[in-house]
């Protein structure tokens, strides 16, 4: 056993981070790259210590007596912090130039970018519901925030408020949601409830399957399925680059930390009840995310809109849960990394692109591309081929991970919806490709400039994504999709842990 | 962790493709490494062919594990029907590079090679998600080559044929899951190895339909086979010559290859049942494409469809149920693949001299190209099988084959053949011999390169056309294995 501390120290570094960014923006000796790397390496400390006992499973309260078992620390937890502390890193790292050269962003921006990773963070430990709230509420408030950071932009003020008015709104249903379940049960803790479904008949659950029904909708809202899913193309339009990253990838993945804990641990029994609606939504999902990621003009809405692809996907592996809970939990946490990688790395190209003066949008923007910048095109080409699912990137295996978990309970005809999703949106990534590589050239002064080191982590991100394609056991010592997998694995055998 | 010969044909190109692109090489640079790493693999490839032994079993296995979780492996292997096939590629390839020897860039080169390491990997896994691992990555070179080298509206046929194909293989993907799947559920162990899946037992009848043919459509239109061709004409058309060479010569028949390397061991009984309709889909392609041939007034577009009915009858051949019609269905594989490929780079060299034009506006490169000529003729000949080359020994035996089958069914192709026969005959002598008043003047004959890239296909063509049993005895022994242990038929 280790000490305590040793437990929550993750989460206290990344909070006291964020303290004292804020105690530092008054003084304007403190550049933004200076306060980026405050943030980093309280970012790099809780990630170092998330590594110490990585391949042994554990479940440990930490002060007990002092949380009254609200926080956990498993492996689950430590598998989705570092996901959620590897978006963070990438998502300053990247976006570090585009906070330099753009008007608006001060050292509160840093502050507030390290409470809302708390929040996600403290979200995937937390076991109960109201930490959860608080939890959930922290990180988004911090990020309604940092939407509408660059005050004199109004598309940041609009996408800001819209978020904020919305997301307060789900915010309430899931309070309501919690209201319901302690009236059923008297307790908030998630292990508790899943005692009390346990010992009690169906017939005596109702409420809580009305609390839950509640707390699927804050949770659809968050991921943005349909039918609560209009906001997000607005708000991820309207956001600033890195902050769209940082929210397409790493807040859905805290989303799914804490839903899937509360589904594995407390809903395994009852969840049927969910199914007809849940097929339904999956199907709305990819048939109007697909629809929507077709109609769009601007590279950045595109990528909003298959997000919302994307979040079907990982619907179809969540109906699978309650038949085949190990395969469909680790393929979701799969694809979750997958997906991070991915519209990390593409959003993050963007930023950069359009970091400068000369500002890519369209698709035609990018028109012959190619020519111009071999390398980044081959990189953006990765990300895309990535989120289609071809093969020799990770967006495949995650992909093959899916679709396992759905054939495997019987829900063959949503997997082949689910590919009928990917074909179409074969058309709208490879258009991206299309265009940058089979056009002559544009204007030589639209050349973007190189400066900085976004663009090696870039290709950092795209020889992952290609390493987790094509990695594997050849190179034993290294880490591949295998790892990732075990890992996945142990995380799901950590939430059995009494 | 060691690696067999078969690993290296695989990843040799890859890698000097890697290596070509992180170097500041030029052209020609890059040319001449794609060609040395070409003749290499040919040399690979000779030596495999000597070592093969003559049994109808998978050789030079190799084994790794890949993703342990659900079991995929990195799992290769030949028989006597992969082997025909890499001979013929790793043949054809080198003789295409000189061919294409001049005018072409960098990315063209780079395209090739990892083209190259594609086919290889589709033609060796015993994997299927490893299959369609390779059968998928080998669609992105063929796009960036169509894409960027093509001409007329090439980004839109690049699409098309893009969204075609992956059409096809998403739903062979599904299937591919679903055989693992029960695989899992029959036996209680992941495994994706063709020779677990062909072991299970618990699908029913309704559910084998399914994914019969959730495999063939993948297949279907790869090859391309009536009525899934809609892409070809556009795709042929505007592809640069490499990439029809490419398209009709290797991965058409990687279509036709995955059927009885695929399908036959996995649904057995599906096979024998529907043998009879996809042999007459076969057959009926034969014609049709034949007739839409003869329609065409572009050499390249009427040599798209000719391909495509040629197919039509190697899928005839294989549905055909005996050993005639699937010895002769290999043997055509090879057959075509020289000669319409040969065809093809000629008329690539043709249309880069004096452009593309349509048939009634050539007439008389006999006199100005006489190699070129010549070339163009035995190439001709093997596509409308004349006696002596190896198209005659391949057709005889695929009408031979339909024939057992069905008597009218034979009637039919060789009937079909000859007509085609004497249309090409009167193509020959419109576009080549004829002397007419058009300007051909800038029609340069073959230069000594390209000549040697010829002279191996022709003398093959000749060579196997008179000796057909020097090289049809490797086949045959898995041929014969095909027939008794998978589709329990027997030997007619």
């Amino acid at each position: 056993m280790y000490p305590d501390f040793l437990y929550i120290a993750p989460l206290v570094f990344v909070g006291f981070g964020g303290i004292l960014l804020m105690l530092l923006s008054p003084f304007k000796q403190i550049t933004i790259r200076m306060a980026a790397f405050i943030a980093l390496f309280f970012m790099l400390c809780a990630t170092g210590l998330y590594f110490y006992n990585i391949s042994e499973l554990y479940s440990y309260y930490p002060y007990a007596q002092t949380f009254g078992s609200m926080i956990v620390a498993d492996n689950y937890s430590a598998y989705f912090s570092t996901i959620l502390l590897a978006g963070a890193i990438f998502t300053i790292l990247i976006g570090v130039h585009y906070f330099e050269k753009n008007r608006g962003f001060t050292t509160e921006f840093f502050s507030l970018f390290l409470f809302s990773l708390f929040g996600m963070m403290l979200l995937v430990h937390a076991t109960e519901l109201i930490t959860v709230l608080i939890a959930l509420e922290i990180a988004s408030l911090s990020l309604y925030v940092m939407i509408g950071f660059q005050k004199h932009l109004d598309k940041r003020m609009e996408a800001s408020f819209r978020y904020l008015v919305l997301g307060s709104i789900s915010g309430a249903f899931f309070l309501l949601g919690t209201a319901f379940i302690y009236a059923n049960t008297q307790t908030t803790k998630i292990s508790q409830i899943g005692i009390f479904i346990q010992n009690n008949p169906q017939s005596d659950v109702m409420l809580l399957i009305m609390g839950v029904c509640f707390i699927f909708i804050t949770f659809l809202f968050k991921i943005a399925a349909f039918p609560l899913q209009n906001w997000a193309i607005d708000v991820y339009d309207g956001a600033p680059y890195p902050v769209t990253a940082f929210m397409a990838g790493t807040f859905k993945a805290a989303i799914f930390g804490f839903i899937l804990r509360f589904v594995l641990v407390d809903l395994e029994l009852i969840i049927d009840f969910w199914d007809n609606i849940l097929y339904v939504v999956i199907l709305l999902t990819l048939l109007y995310g697909s629809f929507l990621a077709i109609i769009q003009q601007s590279l950045k809405r595109m990528l909003a809109a298959s997000s919302i692809v994307h979040t079907g996907y990982l619907l179809i592996a969540f109906i699978s849960i309650d038949i085949t809970g190990k395969s469909a939990a680790s393929s979701i946490i799969f694809y979750l990394v997958a997906y991070f990688l991915s519209s990390m790395g593409a959003f993050g190209l963007l930023s950069y692109i359009s970091s400068d003066d000369k500002v890519r949008i369209t698709y035609e923007d990018f028109r012959g591309f190619a020519h111009i910048r071999p390398y980044m095109a081959a990189m953006m080409s990765v990300f895309m081929l990535s989120l289609a699912g071809i093969p020799s990137t990770i967006g495949f295996i995650g992909k093959f991970y899916i679709f396992v978990a759905a054939i495997e309970s019987g829900y063959t005809l949503l997997a082949v919806f689910g590919i009928l999703a990917t074909f179409v949106s074969i058309y709208y990534y490879f258009r991206l490709i299309a265009i940058m590589y089979f056009y002559p050239s544009a204007k030589m002064q639209d050349v973007p400039t190189l400066h900085g080191m976004a663009p090696y982590f870039i290709g950092i991100i795209s020889l992952i994504i290609i390493w987790g394609g094509i990695g594997n056991t050849l190179i034993t010592y290294f880490p591949g999709v295998d790892f990732l997998m075990d890992m996945a694995r142990l995380a799901y055998d950590s939430l059995q842990v009494k | 962790m060691e690696f067999g010969l078969l690993s290296l044909i695989i990843f040799l190109p890859f890698f000097v493709a890697m290596g070509v692109l992180f170097f500041p090489f030029s052209a020609q640079m890059t040319r001449n490494i794609a060609f040395a790493t070409s003749v290499i693999i040919l040399f690979l490839a000779f030596k495999i062919y000597y070592e093969f032994e003559l049994t109808g079993y998978l050789q030079l296995r190799e084994y790794h594990l890949w993703m342990k979780s659900y079991g995929i492996n990195y799992s290769l292997g030949i028989d006597g029907f992969s082997l025909i096939i890499m001979m013929l590629i790793a043949t054809l390839i080198p003789c295409a590079y000189l061919m294409l020897w001049d005018g072409r860039t960098k990315g063209y080169w780079v395209s090739m090679l990892l083209i190259q390491t594609g086919i290889s990997g589709t033609l060796f896994s015993q994997d299927l998600i490893l299959f369609y691992f390779f059968w998928e990555a080998m669609l992105l070179p063929v796009f960036m080559i169509i894409g960027m080298f093509g001409t007329g509206n090439r980004v839109h046929s690049t699409i098309k044929i893009t969204i075609y194909t992956i059409l096809g293989s998403l739903f062979m993907f599904v299937c591919i899951l679903y055989l693992g799947v029960q695989f899992y559920h029959e036996y209680g162990l992941w495994s994706f190895e063709m020779s677990d899946l062909m072991v299970i037992s618990t699908i029913s009848r309704t559910e084998s339909l399914w994914l019969f043919f959730g495999f063939m459509l993948a297949f279907a239109i790869k090859i391309p086979l009536f009525p899934f061709h809609t892409w070809l004409l556009e795709t042929y058309s505007n592809s640069p010559t490499g990439g029809v060479f490419l398209l009709s010569s290797i991965m058409a028949k990687l279509g036709v290859y995955a059927i009885v390397r695929f399908m036959m061991p996995l649904f057995p009984k599906l096979y024998v049942e529907f043998a009879p309709y996809m042999m007459w889909l076969g057959i009926f392609g034969l014609l049709y494409f034949g007739i839409a041939a003869l329609m065409q007034i572009n050499i390249k577009k009427m040599f798209a469809y000719s391909s495509a009915s040629h197919l039509g009858f190697i899928v005839a051949g294989i549905f055909s149920l005996n050993t005639y019609g699937l010895t002769g269905a290999a043997y055509l594989i090879i057959a075509h693949a020289m000669a319409t490929g040969g065809i093809f780079l000629l008329i690539g060299k043709m249309e880069y001299s004096i452009g593309i034009k349509a048939i009634p506006a050539l007439g008389g490169i006999a006199k100005q190209a006489p190699l070129f000529t010549t070339f163009f003729a035995i190439m001709l000949l093997c596509i409308i099988g004349l006696p002596g080359t190896n198209g005659f020994v391949s057709e005889f035996l695929i009408i031979l084959g339909t024939f057992k089958f069905h008597p009218t069914a034979g009637i039919v192709s060789a009937f079909t053949v000859l007509v085609a026969a004497i249309f090409m005959f009167w193509m020959f002598q419109r576009v080549i011999l004829q002397k007419t008043s058009n300007d051909i003047s800038d029609m340069v004959d073959l230069n000594f390169k390209e000549v040697l890239g010829m002279l191996p296909l022709a003398v093959m063509i000749i060579s196997m056309g008179v000796y057909p049993d020097f090289f049809l005895y490797k086949i045959e022994p898995t041929i014969q294995h095909y027939l008794i242990n998978i589709l329990h038929i027997g030997v007619k």
